[in-house]
């Protein structure tokens, strides 16, 4: 068929059943076997918090990511603004889940563990679980990346932080979900086994690599403080009060359909740790905790759970 | 380059022909959810960058792909349990990707029409003869998933070429959705055929209010109450359309889905309203007033002030 000055514009290679790559199998949620959590809980809450570094001189190529230097070098504006977050921000949200006996995932830039090791020990004092996220917010996963350079950026960022906070660290975050299509393989590679950049579930499933089998976990982005408070601009409590409408469609799916389901607050120490917003995310906590059958575990646990209930 | 699409004279919003809609309703409200696929690795396009960022766009790509696995179901189910069907504005392809969403959107009695093949194919600047292949293929992936017949179109992403109406109408489409100009059907006019307008919306549209708008869910619930009482005053004097655009990667979301359904209970609670599919719309409108309407234009709207 002609008509189309575009190279393979009337070619469709992955038109079939199924999605067009080969990771994991399409999947219809309500068509999943229902998974209990621990106690018959309703909701699993998993608090996820991004612990990030933004160099001064990061690139903004080939994107720019939320919370980039967005004004011209040298932007002390940004720079420091994100810095807030590592100094006093994620100290205030460590206090504000303490006094409610939470924990969260620290999903954790490598360089973090590196410069601030006093910031590392708070962490696993207040034993929160530490997953791999990457060096840093410049150091983006993207198809241009060499396969050499892609792995040594993990490596050295798992070998890092298990440096700092032991075999404990499983869970993979990609700095702003950016990934070639590599990354899942290098990830399974350097023994990491859950993985939480693709936003297109509530739920974990299996994903295949090269290096073994990694489980995908729901990381909240459209529901994220980042994109609700900082990318949309809206108000703080259109931010806590979307968490708890999400919170309700999901405890009542799970109530309808016998098997848990999982809230995930994804926050930001230099946005939700800001001292006109913590008590908006006290108020929230309070709120969801007042319900039976929620359960506040960290991402290793609810894949833990979530594979014992479903012998994956 | 045209200066105007061409395809519609001007009309005046007084003095047109009445519209009464089946039953006497005054607004026929219509759900248009559009289901997508977008693929991870599209072709190039020299118009139009299909990925924010260079593929893969995980972060984009799952966002979507989070609505045919979860969002699609969720909004279903509501619409279902407020007796609302939809009409699907249709990547036809899906029907091969994921044939239990046609399945159940068939069980619903819902009607199918195109949107493309993919999200990701566009149609700015292709020729003639590319436009007829997708339409020859929107047709028979339609009728081979479902049997329905194809009657209704909107260019994907909304990339149409200037000439996509007049095929549209050769190809025997009877209504398209490419236009927003206007809260009633309008006649277009086309080489040959004939072709309707019927209103669609990017104001009430969920992609343009969640994700350009930033709107919060409470927001959007308030925005579709009040376009619904405007139409629906204004119908009673002559009947109106309401086209409520849906993306289940965005309204099926858990944070979202309750301010569907509470505007769905709202409207559905008013007398009134032909809960109406686009098919319906565009032949009730075909068989009785398209001829009113041309007479009218070819009388240089007359009727007056009110």
């Amino acid at each position: 068929m002609s008509g189309t000055d575009i190279p393979n514009y009337l070619d469709y290679p992955w038109r079939r059943r199924g999605l067009d790559h080969d990771r994991f199998p399409h999947r219809n949620l309500p068509q999943a076997a229902p998974v209990v959590w621990p106690g018959k809980a309703r909701v699993a809450l998993w608090i996820a918090v991004h612990v990030g570094h933004y160099p001064m001189d990061m690139p903004k190529l080939p994107f720019m990511v939320p919370g980039g230097m967005e004004r011209p070098y040298p932007s002390y504006w940004d720079y420091t603004q994100r810095d807030y977050g590592n100094r006093i921000g994620i100290y205030r949200l460590m206090r504000a889940l303490d006094a409610r006996g939470l924990r969260a995932t620290a999903l954790t830039n490598a360089v973090v563990a590196a410069r601030y090791p006093a910031l590392a020990s708070e962490i696993a004092a207040s034993k929160w679980e530490v997953a791999a996220a990457g060096m840093d917010m410049g150091k983006l996963h993207h198809g241009g990346l060499p396969e050499a350079e892609e792995r040594a950026l993990v490596q050295e960022a798992v070998g890092i932080l298990r440096e700092a906070f032991g075999p404990a660290v499983r869970g993979w975050h990609s700095p702003d979900h950016s990934q070639s299509m590599r990354t899942l393989d290098l990830v399974a590679e350097a023994g990491l086994d859950y993985v939480a950049d693709w936003v297109n579930d509530d739920m974990p499933y299996p994903v295949g690599t090269a290096a073994g089998p990694l489980t995908a976990m729901p990381l909240a982005w459209d529901l994220s403080d980042q994109h609700l408070l900082l990318q949309q601009h809206m108000a703080t409590e259109d931010f806590t009060d979307q968490a708890f409408r999400a919170f309700q469609t999901l405890y009542a799916e799970a109530a309808a359909t016998g098997g848990g389901r999982i809230l995930t607050l994804t926050l930001t120490p230099w946005v939700m740790g800001q001292p006109h917003r913590i008590r908006a995310l006290g108020t929230l906590l309070d709120r969801l905790l007042a319900h039976a059958g929620v359960w506040p575990a960290t991402g290793a646990e609810i894949v833990d759970a979530w594979r014992a209930g479903t012998g994956r | 380059m045209l200066a105007e699409p061409g395809h519609y004279d001007y009309a005046p919003y007084t003095g047109r022909p009445r519209i009464v809609w089946p039953g006497g309703a005054r607004i026929a409200v219509w759900l248009a959810p559009n289901i997508e696929h977008y693929e991870l690795e599209p072709p190039d396009n020299p118009r139009k960058t299909p990925w924010p960022r260079p593929v893969p766009d995980v972060l984009n790509y799952s966002h979507r792909d989070y609505g045919n696995r979860v969002g699609f179901w969720r909004m279903a189910d509501v619409m279902a349990r407020h007796g609302v069907r939809g009409s699907v504005s249709l990547n036809v392809a899906v029907c091969d990707h994921y044939p239990e969403i046609i399945e159940r959107c068939c069980e619903l009695g819902w009607e199918l029409f195109s949107h493309g093949t993919y999200n990701t194919r566009y149609f700015y600047g292709q020729s003639e003869d590319y436009q007829r292949a997708i339409i020859a293929d929107s047709r028979a992936t339609i009728l081979k998933y479902s049997g329905q017949s194809l009657d209704g179109w909107l260019t994907p992403a909304i990339t149409n070429d200037e000439t996509t109406q007049h095929v549209l109408a050769e190809e025997g489409i009877k209504y398209t959705l490419d236009m927003v100009h206007d809260d009633q059907p309008t006649p277009l006019k086309v080489r040959n055929g004939k072709l309707i307008s019927i209103p669609y919306s990017l104001e009430v549209n969920d992609v343009p209010l969640f994700q350009l708008r930033n709107t919060p869910p409470d927001r959007y619930t308030a925005i579709i109450k009040a376009q619904f009482d405007q139409l629906y005053a204004e119908g009673a004097d002559n009947g109106t359309v309401m086209c409520m655009p849906l993306h289940p990667f965005l309204t099926g979301q858990p944070q979202r889905i309750a301010a569907l359904d509470e505007a769905l209970a709202y409207i559905t609670a008013h007398d009134g309203v032909w809960l109406a599919t686009g098919r319906e719309i565009a032949a009730w409108f075909t068989e009785h007033y398209y001829d009113a309407f041309v007479s009218w234009l070819a009388a240089g709207t007359p009727g007056g002030r009110r």
